[in-house]
């Protein structure tokens, strides 16, 4: 009897929990009808934004980064919106499906959140968004660039997903190009570690490297908390590539490095990396192995940038006391702002001071706004895609963590 | 004799197999005969020279080094209290970085490099210190109170205390990666033969052999290990034998705890990055490690390290990509573990461990 009531209780239980995460229902609430319900915000109470980004761990600067570009963007506010103050909720994500997972159904459970910022990696974004989604929450991605969050064939979950940021679709062949017809590469291996963003931008390359007339050998995995590098390096010395491209992130990229010197047959082949490498931290876990380091990398050298990045750059030094610690602190800002201005176009205000929006409607208005934003030019096409990309390729210079500067230490060395 | 006896006595010399056992020995043959298959498949590719065989298996060793020295803190532990101590891999990671702060100032002010045997003597000295501190105070204060508590609960615990370490050191030290220094004697290599061999690995190995051998000879040798074995066959009989168990506890924590923090320096001098989570991985292995070797068994938890190292770093290239399998190396742990579950199936008390007796177990 007892183990009856027992699993009558934990049935309801779980059916109270899948309520409360439920699927968002068309609603009349106030001035305000919506197929996808209705955020009501009593006068003088926050407007809830949240954000989720990698902000514990190797790649901490490449989320803390993007963090710190929303919290200019509300600075800028005043830190308010439409007269209410703006409550910001930052979510650790871990950069892992696990960590996005637990950071969206957080932050959907919150009461009244208007709007999800980030987040950095395709690996968190791939669970968190639909969830965002089946609560009628509109997620804007600040650094999550693989090609499948904003395919014509995504999933209906992703319609409620954009981005500030390009595709690796871009990316990967920019790769390739500047491999094969700039350093007149012919043979290469790509290293995923099985994210998202890894595995996509990996194969997008190998496959933009062979159109171009090059040999990709193959496209070895390793797992991101891998330590001992050596014998994968060794099978890959085994091919002989002229190229090693490794689109992953910082702490197995820098064991790479490192241990690619010590491997007979690698010593002197060209490792490349990715974006998500932007960061002192890559400098201090590859050690005096970063010198000479190439990176794929949007050109985010002030002429590249929108005409507000300087104000953005001046707001950030005076907030955080530092410059930039990573690159996507604009595209972070541009979805902030992109939010906000979203938030005004379809935000309704009643006699009392009560504000109403409008679930899909947001969405909608996030798909459609444009502006010049701090990264370039912000204009969503239909499957979220918002920014354009402007390929780059970084070289470090110095091994010395302090000297981490974009456009210094790692320089721009093409265009 | 008639056909019928003869039948008798044949179904009496050959056991009865039932289903289950029929089912065993099929996923027997059927694993012997895709790592054959994939040796063979290997052989015929021929892509990889002798000197590259070599790397693979000295590869393999000296992360089984590893494995192997923060096994023995979990084979000690279970000896002793029957307890899996998942802190473990953490206490290795306090050793790290307890190492960091003393190789850091060594190496900026010259003296790591011009002095390496001093060097590394006080780096070692340090963290062997700290990490056996940490253990000590874990078991004094997390583990015993739960001694006589029978169930899951001393586990949970130990998961505790594995959070609670990791999260302490997030919050003093921060989350981000930091370097080991890479002096230049660290960055030498042995030639030989045409084989290279990178010095850090061949001192690494070494020193974790010999550090081995010491605490192997103090738990066969001393009579604080005498009293570890007494305590370990029987807890009750060895107390009434006049010895007193808190203090061999105690002893054990510090000797696995001080080996785990030698590790912990090796580890970090090998691979060079050091985070408040670099422990899980390692310590986990090691486990499984300990597990293979068979828990409770000095030199099982060795042989079990070293296994794990070698089949982790040639299984991929020797297996999996004669059967063809892109990117190999992305199946290691799948191997490693597959070979865990193998050995847990089909001999359950590990390579070298002996079947417990009820009272043991």
């Amino acid at each position: 009897m007892k183990s009856k009531l027992f699993a009558a209780c934990f049935g309801l239980a779980l059916l109270a929990g899948a309520a409360c995460l439920g699927p968002a229902k068309a609603a009349t609430v106030g001035p305000v009808t919506d197929p996808l319900g209705v955020v009501r915000i009593p006068k003088g109470a926050p407007i809830e934004i949240g954000g989720y980004w990698v902000l514990s761990g190797p790649d901490t600067a490449l989320g803390l980064d993007e963090q710190r570009g929303v919290e200019v963007a509300i600075h800028d506010m005043g830190g308010k919106l439409l007269g209410h103050p703006i409550q910001f909720h930052p979510e650790d994500d871990q950069c892992t499906a696990e960590g996005g997972q637990t950071a969206a159904t957080k932050l959907a459970s919150i009461p009244n959140m208007v709007i999800v910022i980030g987040p950095a990696c395709s690996s968190a974004a791939t669970p968190a968004a639909p969830i965002l989604w089946q609560a009628g929450i509109t997620d804007i991605g600040t650094a999550s660039t693989a090609p499948s969050l904003t395919a014509p064939n995504r999933p209906k979950g992703f319609y409620g997903f954009a981005r500030t940021i390009f595709s690796d679709n871009d990316q990967g062949a920019s790769d390739a190009n500047y491999l094969y017809k700039v350093m007149k590469f012919r043979t290469a291996v790509a290293i995923q570690d099985g994210s998202p963003y890894a595995d996509q931008l990996a194969h997008v390359f190998a496959a933009a490297f062979t159109k171009l007339g090059g040999k990709v050998f193959s496209i070895e995995g390793v797992t991101p908390t891998e330590v001992d590098m050596h014998p994968v390096l060794t099978r890959i010395a085994s091919e002989k590539p002229d190229v090693v491209y490794m689109p992953i992130f910082v702490a197995a990229a820098a064991q790479i490095l490192r241990q690619s010197k010590q491997v007979p047959g690698l010593q002197h082949t060209m490792i490349y990396g990715g974006g998500a490498l932007m960061a002192p931290d890559m400098i201090e876990a590859a050690g005096p192995s970063i010198v000479g380091f190439h990176i794929g990398y949007p050109d985010i050298s002030p002429k590249a940038l929108g005409k507000t990045y300087p104000h953005l750059l001046a707001e950030y030094k005076k907030m955080f006391g530092e410059a930039p610690i990573s690159g996507y602190h604009a595209n972070a800002y541009d979805a902030a702002v992109l939010a906000f201005k979203a938030i005004k176009e379809v935000a309704k205000t009643d006699a009392a001071g009560n504000l109403y929006i409008g679930k899909m409607a947001l969405r909608n208005a996030v798909f459609a706004t444009k502006f010049e934003g701090a990264s370039g030019p912000i204009a969503c096409n239909p499957y979220g895609e918002c920014a354009k990309f402007k390929p780059a390729v970084y070289e470090f210079t110095n091994a010395n963590p302090k000297t981490f500067k974009i456009g210094v230490n790692p320089k721009r060395i093409w265009p | 004799m008639s056909a019928g006896d003869v039948a008798a006595l044949g179904g009496a010399r050959l056991p009865r197999l039932g289903a289950v056992g029929m089912a065993l020995w099929t996923v027997r043959f059927l694993v012997f005969g895709v790592v054959v298959a994939g040796i063979i498949g290997t052989i015929v590719k021929d892509r990889y020279t002798a000197a590259q065989w070599f790397d693979f298996v000295l590869f393999g060793l000296t992360i089984g080094s590893i494995y192997a020295q923060i096994a023995l803190g979990y084979t000690m532990v279970y000896g002793v209290l029957r307890l899996i101590n998942f802190a473990h891999g953490d206490i290795m990671m306090s050793g790290a970085f307890a190492g960091l702060f003393v190789a850091n100032p060594l190496e900026n002010s010259g003296f790591l490099e011009a002095h390496p045997v001093l060097g590394m003597a006080a780096i070692l000295a340090v963290a062997m210190t700290v990490s056996g501190g940490i253990a000590v105070l874990t078991e004094r204060i997390a583990y015993r109170p739960f001694r006589r508590v029978r169930g899951l609960a001393p586990l949970i615990c130990a998961i505790g205390v594995s959070f609670f370490l990791e999260q302490t050191f997030r919050g003093f030290f921060g989350s981000g990666v930091k370097s080991y220094p890479d002096p230049s004697w660290q960055r030498a290599a042995f030639h030989f033969g045409g084989v290279e061999v990178p010095r850090i690995d061949v001192l690494v190995m070494v020193l974790a052999l010999a550090f081995m051998a010491v605490l192997y000879a103090i738990v066969q040798r001393t009579r604080m290990g005498t009293a570890m074995r007494a305590v370990s066959e029987d807890p009750e009989a060895a107390a009434l034998m006049g010895i007193d168990i808190d203090k061999v506890v105690v002893f054990t924590f510090l000797l696995g705890g001080a080996m785990a923090g030698i590790a912990g320096v090796f580890y970090a001098f090998l691979y060079k990055q050091v985070y408040f989570y670099m422990g899980f991985t390692p310590g986990i292995k090691a486990f499984g490690a300990a597990v293979l070797g068979g828990i409770g068994n000095i030199p099982g938890a060795v042989l079990g390290g070293f296994f794990l190292g070698l089949v982790e770093s040639v299984g991929p290239t020797l297996v999996l990509d004669g059967l063809g399998i892109p990117a190999p190396y992305q199946l290691r742990d799948v191997i490693a573990y597959t070979l865990l579950i193998m050995v847990l199936i089909f001999r359950p008390e590990g390579i070298l461990g002996e079947r417990m007796a009820r009272k043991r177990a």
